[in-house]
Order: structure tokens, then C-alpha cells, then sequence
């Protein structure tokens, strides 16, 4: 579900790409620091909006440097980091491994597993200084795999499940500001859950895995309808943003939810269409 | 009691930037973790809630001045209802209900007492924040009227279930297009996408309605003949 939350390169400026490309080296070295090598192979853009979202909300000061990075050995690269970048890095090692024994158990992919059995003990650690996160994660797992399992028509109910736990993932502590944040979670994961479903529907058909939109998949205006389904959680999810007094790198944030989460839905519904792009 | 534009110093009419940047200078100054060192410490934090509470009284004055007064109430989570400003405002009018002696609220339907009783509950429930026990009671009535529509629709916003809610919705002002309430909370759950899109625009946000536009008018037309518009057949497969 990783890969929805990032930029719309065309519609960022220079500057901004630059500076969104320091947070996520950033975040690489974050995870670097507190889950070594395997941490780093988890590292993700969706983890990268987290840390620039909290950074900013809090006005934590950046910490900048140039570093020379072994997967990248040709030139040095500018990194951004706060305090957040290694709570992003943290609930980025968290949801990776959940994922990792998602795909092995659906699918007894083994190499997830061994990379799963990597993290084993950085999550221990995670999970007891994160205790909420990592419930709200393992009650999501449980949740979604019962609502599977009664193949639920309903298409709101996974969707809801999702949210539910990224909301939870967006609060590193409870403050003034929980409660947005948690807002903002529930519809972006919202979001995640309905675009992927659509995206995976086609191949979901085909091997018979629960998708809550197959029910729906057969009207006229299908395309449609999940397009305003999936307007309504990013309206939602963006009202919370802007009563946030985000200032600093409100222009990739902005151009991440009001642009770049469309980028997979857009390239399926043209493709469903048949619109040329 | 103070004026929250003075505690940020700005005026009235500033943007919406200019209040987050107002904010951003003053907590800067007065948030506790700048003041570790500071003699004041007492009065700096003491600040720093008022310039809490003067951004928060902005925003919020601003978001019911505008139609939306949407659904989800951060709800469902212990104590969020009353964390800063977060969720929103309640529909207009829908506290009433609790409070209005029996058939209230424009209801000109004679309840059977079990299911009456149980109406009452809901709307409790509602106005209490336990929405996941509203729609249990909901799903336990099986006569299912206009009124029935309308509860489930809010119920499932303030969960933040807004597909659902809005199919509720429009249930409801399909059965009594003629009640106002109804046609207000389904206004109310449609207007958050016009405003993205609108937004959206100006990042780039891509093009997905090419075909859009004959689209829209033939819905149009069918909304305008038909008794039965398309979108409302959802409704039965989103009821559990």
C-alpha cells in the first residue's frame, strides 16, 4: 500500500524537488541509524510526507548536511532531518514488516519473510516505545483479515480500517494538534485503501482476492464513481491540513495532497477509458 | 474576552497565510520548550495558550462561516471530541431531536413504541458520540423510513464513512424530497469535493474528467425524469 503518498515531480519547482529529495535521504539515514541495513531497504516516499508534515506542524528545527551515501557514491548528497525523520523512520520500519508477513501470508512469499525475521528486533524495540502505533498496526492486520475472510460488500469497511491505523500512525503524541492529524490519517488512508482497490481490481478478479469494489464494478459510471469516492477522502483529509498552521514546505505538501496522491488512480482510470494521456 | 485577532495581531481580513505565519511567530517565541531558561517561563506558557487558543478560535470561526460543516468527528477515539478544534461543528438543527418531545423535528410518521424508543436511542447515542452503538440500534429497526435514512447518514459521517453517508442521504431526500433537513445534509456532504478540485487545480492535480461534461448532462436529464438516478442503487449494496 506503500507508494501513493509522493509528488507530482512535473508540478514542483526546482527548488522543491530538491528539497523533498533532502528529506528522503534524510529519512534513508534515519533509517540507516536505527535499523541498519535493513532498515534502509524499507525506506519509502510515503514516509518521507510524514516527516516533512510533523516536522513543519511542529517547527522543529532542520538539521543539514551533505553527505556521501554508499548507494549514491558518485557525489554528495544534501540532506534534511528533524526529530520526526526518525519517528517517520520508525513507523516506516513498522508498517514494512507488517507488510512483509502480509505478503507472506498471502502469498508464502519467502524472501519477505526473511526480510520480515530482519526486523524482528528493531520492531520489539519500536513497538514498546510506540505502543499505540504498533497496536493500532497489529488491529488493523486483524481486522482487515477478518473483514476478508466475510468478504464484505461493503466498500467503506477496509477502507475505514486502514484510515483507522494510519490516523494513528500520523499521532506521535497526543497534543493539540492529535486530532487533525488523526483526521488527516483516516481519509488519506481512506484514500490509499479505495485507490489501490481500484488499481488492483482487474488482477483481484482474476485470482479471487477480496476487493470491496468488485461489487460495484459492473456500473455504467464505475470509473466515475470511484473518482468522487476517492475526491471525497482527499477533500476531507486537505480541510484537516489547511486548519493546520503549516507553514514550512507547504508548497511539496500541498502539491503531494492536492496532486501527486493521484498519480496511480489517473494512470488506471486513463487506461480504463481508454483516454490517451 | 479578548479578540483572538489581537492575541496573533493581525487583522480581520487576513489570509489564511498570514494567520499561520502570525501563529508560527508567536509560538515560536512563547512555546515552553523556548523558555526552558527563561525567568518567565510561567508567563511565556501562559501566553502560548492564549495564542493556542486565538489561532484555534480563528479557524474554527471561519470553517462554520463557510457551508460546510461536514461530518467526522475525529470520532470514535477516546477524548478526541474535545482535543483542540479537531472534527467539526454538528449539523444544523440535528440537536434538537434529543431534546424535542415526541415527534419533533418535522417527523409526522406514528412510531410503533419499540421502534420510537429506539429512535430516541439513536439520536442519543448520536448526540452522546457513540456512533458505532447508533448504528447498531439503527440496524435493529426494520422498518426503515425517510427519518431512518437521515440518522444513518449522519451517524456514518461522524464515523467518517462519508460514501456511506451520503448514499444515506440521498435515500432520504429521495423518499421526502420535500424536507428541507434533508436536502441541507446531503448539501452539506456533497460540497467538499468542488472545493479540492478547485484547490487541486492550481497544483496540478490531473485531469480525470475528459469526458465529463456529456457525462454530467446526460445524469442531468436522468436525475430530471427518472425517479430512480443512477447513484442511488449504490444504496443496497452499502447496507450491511
Amino acid at each position: 500500500m506503500f507508494g501513493y503518498i509522493t509528488v507530482n515531480r512535473s508540478e514542483l519547482k526546482v527548488r522543491e524537488l530538491n528539497r523533498y529529495q533532502s528529506w528522503y535521504c534524510g529519512l534513508c539515514c534515519a533509517l540507516r541509524d536505527t535499523g541498519g541495513l535493513e532498515g534502509r531497504l524499507t525506506l519509502t516516499y510515503d514516509m518521507t510526507f510524514l516527516a516533512i508534515l510533523l516536522s513543519s506542524l511542529y517547527d522543529r528545527p532542520l538539521t543539514r548536511k551533505k553527505i556521501l551515501c554508499a548507494v549514491h557514491p558518485l557525489s554528495r548528497h544534501d540532506t534534511i532531518r528533524t526529530v520526526f525523520s526518525a519517528y517517520a523512520a520508525d513507523m516506516n520500519i513498522l508498517l514494512s514488516y507488517y507488510d512483509m508477513l502480509d505478503d507472506w501470508r498471502d502469498d508464502r512469499n519467502f524472501t519477505r519473510l526473511m526480510q520480515a525475521r530482519a526486523l524482528r528486533r528493531r520492531v520489539r524495540d519500536i513497538s514498546k516505545l510506540y505502543s499505540r502505533q504498533s497496536r493500532a498496526v497489529r488491529d488493523y492486520i486483524a481486522g482487515l483479515t477478518e473483514c476478508e475472510r466475510e468478504d464484505d460488500g461493503n466498500v467503506e469497511r477496509a477502507a475505514a480500517l486502514t484510515g483507522k491505523m494510519l490516523g494513528e500512525i500520523f499521532v506521535m503524541q497526543e497534543d493539540e494538534w492529535s486530532s487533525e492529524l488523526r483526521t488527516m490519517g483516516f481519509f488519506l488512508g481512506k484514500f490509499i485503501y479505495l485507490a489501490d482497490a481500484y488499481e488492483d481490481l482487474e488482477k483481484d478478479e482474476k485470482i479471487k482476492a477480496y476487493n470491496p469494489l468488485k461489487n460495484i464494478s459492473g456500473r455504467g459510471n464505475f470509473d466515475d464513481s470511484c473518482r468522487d469516492m476517492l475526491t471525497m477522502q482527499m477533500s476531507e483529509c486537505c480541510r484537516a491540513f489547511e486548519r493546520l498552521p503549516v507553514v514550512r514546505d507547504a508548497g511539496i505538501l500541498r502539491n503531494i495532497l492536492y496532486s501527486g496522491v493521484w498519480t496511480g488512480f489517473a494512470k488506471t482510470y486513463r487506461y480504463r477509458k481508454n483516454i490517451v494521456p | 474576552m479578548t479578540d483572538p485577532y489581537q492575541v496573533l495581531g493581525v487583522n480581520r481580513n487576513a489570509s489564511e497565510e498570514e494567520i499561520k505565519k502570525a501563529y508560527r511567530k508567536l509560538s515560536r517565541r512563547y512555546h515552553p520548550d523556548a523558555n526552558i531558561n527563561n525567568p518567565n517561563k510561567a508567563e511565556a506558557e501562559a501566553k502560548f495558550k492564549q495564542v493556542q487558543e486565538a489561532y484555534e478560535q480563528i479557524i474554527r470561526e471561519r470553517e462554520s462561516g463557510s457551508s460546510y460543516s461536514g461530518g467526522y468527528s475525529g470520532g470514535g477515539y477516546a477524548g478526541s471530541g474535545g482535543g483542540g478544534y479537531g472534527g467539526y461543528g454538528g449539523f444544523g438543527g440535528f440537536g434538537g431531536y434529543g431534546q424535542d418531545q415526541g415527534a419533533g423535528s418535522g417527523q409526522s410518521q406514528d412510531y410503533q413504541d419499540e421502534d420510537d424508543l429506539k429512535y430516541r436511542a439513536v439520536a442519543n447515542y448520536i448526540n452522546a458520540g457513540s456512533y458505532d452503538e447508533a448504528l447498531n440500534v439503527l440496524k435493529s429497526i426494520s422498518r426503515r423510513n425517510a427519518h431512518w435514512y437521515y440518522l444513518s447518514a449522519i451517524a456514518n459521517a461522524r464515523m467518517g464513512n462519508n460514501i456511506t453517508a451520503k448514499e444515506m442521504a440521498e435515500t432520504a431526500v429521495k423518499m421526502e424530497p420535500d424536507n428541507i433537513q434533508y436536502r441541507q445534509l446531503l448539501a452539506q456532504l456533497s460540497t467538499g469535493g468542488q472545493w479540492y478540485m478547485d484547490t487541486g487545480r492550481s497544483y496540478g492535480m490531473p485531469n480525470l474528467n475528459f469526458d465529463n461534461i456529456c457525462w454530467s448532462i446526460i445524469l442531468l436529464n436522468v436525475a430530471a425524469n427518472c425517479c430512480c438516478p443512477g447513484s442511488c442503487c449504490y444504496a443496497g449494496s452499502f447496507l450491511h
